[in-house]
């Protein structure tokens, strides 16, 4: 390597040009790909990247051949960015290979008129974009320049978004797009730029949902779904992510643990446990506590797991759902309360004392006087947790003869 | 563009090169004393062997350039122009150039044909001078540059010629849109000629105007002829300008510089020659503007001696001229006269220059100084291209419009401007008087004179601030080569050709001598493209038709009396807009497009590439569509803005240089306006004579902060007027000011220009003020207002420490405390980026605030959990963050025993915030308890625990009673059933509430949504 010769980075320089053109005549889009992902590291791209940075005059290369100067833009830029990756220049290696990109989405526009075979190479384009992008900005932010590099990818994503989002074969390109830029969003913390994507997915009736790709469908119904779960939307949140999950490959055991990270709350608040072995399996174990609560009616542990999962429950953005699981487990407890006085007196038991339940939630060392567990009970009434009526003279939960505790059954807490 | 600039200096990029390179040649050129000498006679003979030269061959132009310097580009301009119309373009130029025009008529037809190789040859001549001697084919671009040059060339041998050519090269431009330069070139020294010949003036000119105009276009002739004079210099861009607006600014500003030069060549001869180059340096002195930051100050000063003496020597003689010509400018000039003899200002030099239109060329004048002042500042300050970008248009637009406006007001209201003049005069006088030792009183005479405002203040001051020795002519050259500036690297290779330029020139002794005027400015890059574009686009047959029509407009407005202002500022906008761009340009489209190449290059170079386009693409709009880029690039530009849009965007850009007109004409309303515009400032110290004053005053120490802000001001002004302008686009970095008002209390006015030094108060006054407003016992819309402008302050200050968390945390709290929601947004917006660098303050109690915020008042999860993760670990252990924490889950659970126990307890303000969430939160409870409860709840434990009384324990029985019955009210007012029970004990009906309850409308709402706001109210807070 350190003693390329001139003629051998030539040779090499060509070669490649000589593959892609190639690759292009003959509409191979999985070969074109391989000589476009950059961050794939692959040999050939390594040896490349050295032969460029030895032979300087590219240009006149790429403009010996009609073939290849029709892509001069794509390969300038591209050799570019190969350089400055391969000497660990990432924030160059973005920007130089965004410019490819986009000269390579004008060429693309030529190519799909019939068919759509060089959609895997955009693909790949799409992907390294994002790639690039976010290790640039990690460069950048070490070296304490602000990072912008992303942003900069979803603007170019959103470009490329638009060109295949009409109709024909290109279009099931579209939810991959769609796809890397929800990945994009949802690490820039802008979520709320995804609304105009799942609008144009979602509204377009000319193509089939169920007509794009797989993977594409189960990484779209993830991200749709943790939207939902921002919005404490639980049914739509659940169906979304449920289809992620019935649709995710069962050996990406990744995947699936990331679906069920949103999945397990989401069901959760609609009063449907897990069983302990999936926790286990997928490594949830941050949930077993709260499950554990929700089973007990244990106020004390759930707050404890709360508290100890803090950060985490916090950036995955299901605290807040975790949390309100609290009225769960109120009613838990007095429906704990409830059966054992019906255990005692049955003709009594529908009427809970308050003072039973202060006496309670004490021993869970809840310090709670009767004002504040009276108005707890009253939510519990008010949100139809528990039927009844509280009777003020008389500090008595009076709960309803018939199904006092009605089950969620997969109907989220009134709100 | 590149090329061209590698060869001469070497100095840079494209742009910058080419800027150098025409300074170069220009300094070459500017060697006053060749210049000169040819002038009184031989001149006309070396001139013509040199144009003979190269007409025949560029190359050899190009050789003879540089050894001639000066005097040879001229010439080869001259020839060029010349000889363009001929076939024999050397010996025609040779006969044009100081025979006068009459060749040009007569060539004017060849020139279009043959014209354009001349001019071929002649541009590729000048270019090679100005440029990098590349030798270019006969192109359009060089040919409009020869153009531009031989405007240059042609007035400096106008003079020489008389009336009679004049004649000739109106016909000329009528008839062929070559002729038009020609004629242009020809009302150029016309000027001139007028200068020397006395009988020219008068006749040539009216003989002018009927060409031009048919008669309408005597007037416009005037006008053009003053644009030419100070043109002369600079003749191309005032060739142009008549064309266009945008030339005429340049016009004007070289006006000045012409005049003297004119005048020069006219009367006295070598003693005018002198003088007029003083004159001419001042003139580019205040081009200089543009040059602002290195030399400026400098310039300046140089400025009204310069002026002095021009105006006492060629002036004169011009004036009296002048009054032969009109009556009414004879008045004028009469009253004028006097003075102008004495303390003859640049505007008094124009005036006498332009018979017709005295105040016109002393309006043009003073807008050219507007216009560099507020370029100039600008582009100093900002140093982005928007500044040259702003300098060109303002400089094209608002000088045509201006001159135009003048002229017709003068004409209007004679009366009035002669009774202005006169002021004018006493009040130079009386300036002059008093600063009669310094540079300085000439040009306060003239800012005072017109009594224009600010602009003419600023100007003044800026000038006497940057006491430079630097002649007119020479600011005028600057101001010239800056406004060909695309953008800052231009700019700034700009700036340094011409440093390296005027230290050679003062290192040289040829400083004052040199004749800047006429000093060719060193290419631009882009000029050539853009002359290729001006070129090609031009057409005869397009240019004749717009000719006509600019004409006829321009007789219009100009001398139509308008009765009012208004009109007549739209008129003059619309007859400007077409005049600069369609009339000016079309009618001498071969001239009008070289020199808008040469204007584009040398004025507009900063958007002499857009230009360039549009040019090819629309031969006859070409003007229009250039004005409109300006428009885009400078935005500052009212003027721009009236190019083709619209009345509106006329009037606008009327209005922004409607000061300049207010000081020639003073009606009433003008004077209403400016007292408008002026209170606006007011706290800032006032403007309009205050500012003078504070010139004075402030000029000698704080020349530049004065002068930036005086800048800023024109700018904001011109915002203001035109609208278009966002304040926005005021770089505020660069107009960062140290305050030094004493004054602790102030109110807050938002700030529509550059903040002024004087209205700023300084740090310490700033601590004391905030002291003061915390102490003071003054309602909150009060405390808020001084907060408010202690916030200005520092902002403007750029002052960020603690004193800056400290207003920012009183003023949060003081919002907070009366439930001001958005101005608390404000602050805690600017609070938090204040912690993030670092400043220390009562952060824990800030962040607690905006958790609370958050949660009660914007329902968004993701905001929630985005700040909850954020908060530190030491932030969670903080009471105020703890209890914000605390009433999020209170609210999340609908908890509202803990809300009102937390409530009861909340430290700091976090009550406050939480208040705002109270009735939300009762409303949630009621309607809770009464589905829960059955069958019925007392009052008093509802008061209790909705937080109406305070625990049994603690409050008294009165208290509580109190509490109770707010509690019913409440309950009452929400649609609540109460009863009765036997021991009278009021008891809320559980069943019928759970129904019955609604949120009502609250009592105070106001339709703009704050009741403190409420228009009564409001009125009776403020009148203190």
């Amino acid at each position: 390597m350190a003693y390329l010769s001139m003629g051998e980075a030539h040779r090499r320089i060509a070669d490649y040009l000589n593959r892609f053109s190639d690759a292009v005549s003959s509409q191979d889009g999985a070969s074109l790909s391989l000589l476009l992902s950059l961050s794939s590291n692959s040999p050939s791209l390594l040896s490349l990247a050295d032969a460029l940075n030895l032979f300087q005059d590219t240009s006149r290369v790429i403009k010996q051949s009609d073939k290849y100067s029709q892509y001069t833009e794509i390969f300038i830029h591209l050799f570019r960015s190969l350089q400055t990756y391969r000497l660990g220049n990432l924030a160059d290696a973005y920007q130089a290979f965004e410019k490819s990109a986009n000269a390579f989405i004008q060429e693309f526009r030529n190519w799909e008129s019939a068919s759509a075979w060089a959609l895997e190479a955009l693909y790949v384009v799409a992907y390294e974009i994002r790639v690039l992008a976010e290790r640039a900005d990690r460069e950048l932010a070490l070296n304490g320049k602000s990072p912008e590099k992303l942003k900069a990818a979803g603007s170019f994503l959103m470009k490329m978004f638009g060109v295949l989002a009409g109709k024909g074969p290109k279009r099931v390109g579209a939810l991959y797009v769609t796809c890397q830029l929800f990945k994009i969003y949802f690490k820039l913390g802008t979520v709320h730029l995804c609304r105009s994507v799942i609008r144009s997915i979602e509204t377009a009736r000319i193509f089939d949902f169920e007509e794009f790709p797989k993977r594409d469908k189960v990484t779209y119904m993830y991200y749709t779904g943790r939207l939902e779960v921002f919005n404490e939307n639980f049914p739509a949140a659940d169906h979304k992510l449920s289809y992620a999950l019935m649709h995710c490959n069962p050996h990406c055991e990744a995947n699936i643990r990331m679906i069920l990270k949103y999945l397990i709350p989401v069901k959760l608040s609609m009063g449907i446990l897990p069983k302990d072995w999936l926790l286990e399996k997928y490594k949830l174990v941050e949930y077993r506590d709260v499950v554990q609560a929700l089973k007990r009616g244990d106020l004390r542990l759930l707050r404890h797991a709360l508290q100890e999962h803090e950060d985490r429950f916090l950036r995955s953005g299901v605290y807040l759902v975790l949390e309100k699981l609290e009225l769960q487990v109120y009613q838990r407890l007095v429906k704990k309360i409830y059966i054992i006085q019906k255990q005692k007196d049955p003709n009594k038991a529908h009427q809970v004392k308050l003072e039973v339940i202060v006496k309670a939630l004490k021993w869970l060392e809840m310090d709670m006087d009767v004002d504040e567990v009276e108005c707890i009970m009253a939510i519990l009434i008010y949100k139809n947790l528990v039927k009844g009526y509280f009777a003020h003279k008389s500090k008595v939960v009076v709960l309803s003869k018939q199904d006092p505790f009605p089950k969620l059954n997969g109907k989220p807490v009134d709100s | 563009m590149m090329n061209q600039g590698g060869s001469t200096e070497t100095i840079a990029p494209a742009q910058t090169n080419s800027l150098e390179n025409w300074h170069i040649l220009d300094a070459s050129q500017g060697q006053t004393s060749s210049y000169f000498p040819p002038t009184t006679g031989p001149e006309a003979i070396s001139w013509t062997i040199h144009q003979a030269d190269h007409s025949s061959t560029s190359t050899y132009q190009y050789d003879y350039h540089t050894q001639p310097p000066t005097r040879n580009v001229q010439d080869g301009q001259t020839a060029a122009s010349v000889p363009s119309s001929s076939s024999s373009l050397g010996s025609a130029n040779v006969s044009h150039d100081y025979n006068g025009y009459a060749p040009y008529p007569n060539s004017t037809d060849p020139y279009g044909s043959s014209g354009y190789l001349g001019y071929c040859n002649s541009h590729q001549q000048q270019q090679s001078n100005h440029s990098s001697y590349q030798p270019q084919p006969p192109n359009h671009s060089s040919y409009q540059q020869q153009q531009s040059n031989h405007s240059y060339s042609q007035p400096v041998g106008a003079f020489q010629n008389t009336g009679a050519p004049y004649q000739p090269l109106s016909s000329f431009q009528n008839t062929g849109s070559y002729a038009g330069p020609a004629s242009y070139s020809s009302t150029y020294y016309n000027p001139g000629d007028y200068q020397t010949a006395g009988g020219y003036s008068s006749s040539g000119y009216s003989n002018q105007t009927a060409l031009w105009n048919d008669g309408t276009y005597t007037n416009y002739a005037t006008h053009q002829y003053a644009n030419y004079n100070p043109d002369s210099p600079g003749t191309y861009s005032s060739s142009a300008a008549p064309a266009t607006s945008l030339h005429y600014q340049k016009q004007y500003k070289q006006w000045a510089d012409c005049y003297g030069q004119t005048e020069v060549t006219c009367a006295p001869g070598t003693e005018n020659i002198s003088t007029a180059n003083k004159s001419n340096v001042a003139c580019p002195v205040p081009g200089v503007s543009g040059g602002y930051e290195t030399s400026n100050s400098q310039t300046r000063p140089s400025y009204t001696p310069s002026w002095r003496p021009d105006s006492s020597s060629s002036d004169l003689p011009l004036v009296q001229p002048t009054v032969r010509i009109s009556g009414s400018n004879d008045i004028y000039w009469h009253d004028g006269a006097p003075s102008s003899q004495v303390l003859l200002t640049s505007p008094m030099q124009s005036q006498s220059q332009k018979p017709l239109d005295p105040k016109t060329s002393y309006d043009s004048f003073q807008d050219q100084q507007k216009t560099v002042y507020s370029q100039g500042p600008s582009v100093h300050y900002p140093a982005t291209h928007q500044v040259p970008q702003i300098y060109q248009s303002p400089m094209q637009t608002v000088a045509s419009l201006d001159t135009q406006r003048v002229s017709k007001l003068q004409i209007l209201t004679n009366p009035r401007i002669a009774s202005n003049l006169t002021f004018n005069l006493p009040k130079i006088d009386k300036d002059s008087s008093a600063t009669s030792t310094a540079p300085k009183p000439a040009y306060v005479s003239v800012s005072l004179p017109t009594a224009n405002q600010k602009v003419m203040s600023d100007n003044a001051a800026d000038s006497v601030l940057k006491t430079g020795m630097f002649p007119k002519s020479l600011r005028g050259y600057v101001e010239r080569a800056l406004s060909r500036c695309k953008d800052d690297t231009q700019m700034a290779a700009c700036q340094a050709v011409m440093k390296e330029l005027i230290t050679k020139a003062t290192a040289d002794g040829t400083l004052y001598t040199r004749d800047w005027d006429i000093e060719p400015l060193f290419r631009l890059p882009n000029a050539d493209a853009v002359n290729k574009d001006s070129f090609q686009c031009s057409t005869p047959g397009l240019a004749l038709p717009e000719y006509k029509r600019s004409p006829n407009r321009r007789s219009k407005s100009r001398w139509e009396p308008l009765p009012e202002e208004k009109p007549l500022a739209k008129s003059a906008s619309a007859v400007n807009n077409a005049v600069k761009y369609g009339g000016w340009m079309n009618a001498k489209e071969r001239d009008r497009k070289p020199f808008v190449g040469n204007n584009e290059s040398k004025e507009n170079n900063f958007s002499g590439a857009k230009y360039s386009p549009l040019d090819q693409k629309n031969a006859s709009k070409n003007t229009q569509r250039l004005v409109k880029k300006q428009r885009f690039a400078d935005g500052f530009n009212a003027a721009d803005k009236g190019d083709a849009s619209g009345d509106s965007d006329k009037e606008q850009s009327l209005t922004a240089y409607y000061s300049s007109a207010i000081a020639l004409a003073n009606t009433p309303e003008e004077k209403k306006r400016r007292e408008n515009r002026s209170k606006r400032f007011e706290k800032r110290q006032g403007q309009g004579q205050a500012e003078t004053n504070h010139l004075k005053q402030k000029s000698a120490g704080r020349g530049n902060l004065y002068s930036r802000r005086t800048s800023a001001l024109v700018l904001s002004k011109d915002v203001e007027d035109g609208g278009t302008r966002a304040v926005e686009d005021i770089d505020w970095d660069s107009l960062t000011v140290k305050g030094t008002c004493q004054e602790i209390e102030k109110r807050y006015l938002r700030l529509t220009s550059a903040p002024d030094p004087a209205g700023v108060r300084p740090e310490e006054v700033l601590e004391k003020a905030l002291d003061m407003v915390q102490k003071s016992q003054k309602n909150y819309l009060f405390r808020c207002d001084q907060l408010k402008s202690i916030r200005q302050d520092l902002t403007v200050q750029h002052i960020r420490n603690q004193l800056t968390v400290k207003v920012y945390e009183t003023h949060a709290r003081l919002a907070l405390e009366v439930g001001d929601l958005p101005e608390y947004n404000q602050c805690q917006s600017q609070l938090q980026t204040l912690y993030a660098e670092g400043i220390e303050g009562c952060h824990m109690e800030f962040s607690a605030y905006h958790l609370l915020c958050v949660i009660l008042h914007s329902n968004n999860y993701r905001d929630l959990l985005s700040s909850m993760s954020r908060l530190s670990i030491e932030a969670k252990r903080d009471e105020a963050v703890k209890h914000a924490l605390a009433v999020r889950a209170a609210v999340t659970l609908g908890n509202y025993v803990l809300f009102f126990r937390l409530y009861k307890t909340a430290p700091n303000l976090n009550s406050c915030l939480m208040d705002l969430y109270v009735e939300k939160m009762r409303y949630k409870a009621v309607s809770c308890m009464s589905r829960s409860h059955r069958p019925t709840i007392p009052v008093p434990y509802i008061a209790h625990v909705l937080g109406f009384t305070t625990p049994r324990n603690e409050g008294s029985d009165e208290k509580d009673s109190n509490g109770l019955g707010e509690c019913v009210d409440w309950l009452k007012a929400h649609g609540a059933c109460l009863t009765a029970d036997n021991s009278g004990e009021m008891q809320l009906d559980t069943k019928a509430s759970c129904s019955s309850l609604y949120m009502p409308e609250p009592e105070d709402a106001v339709a703009h949504g704050d009741a403190s706001l409420a228009v009564n109210d409001f009125l009776t807070r403020t009148s203190l």
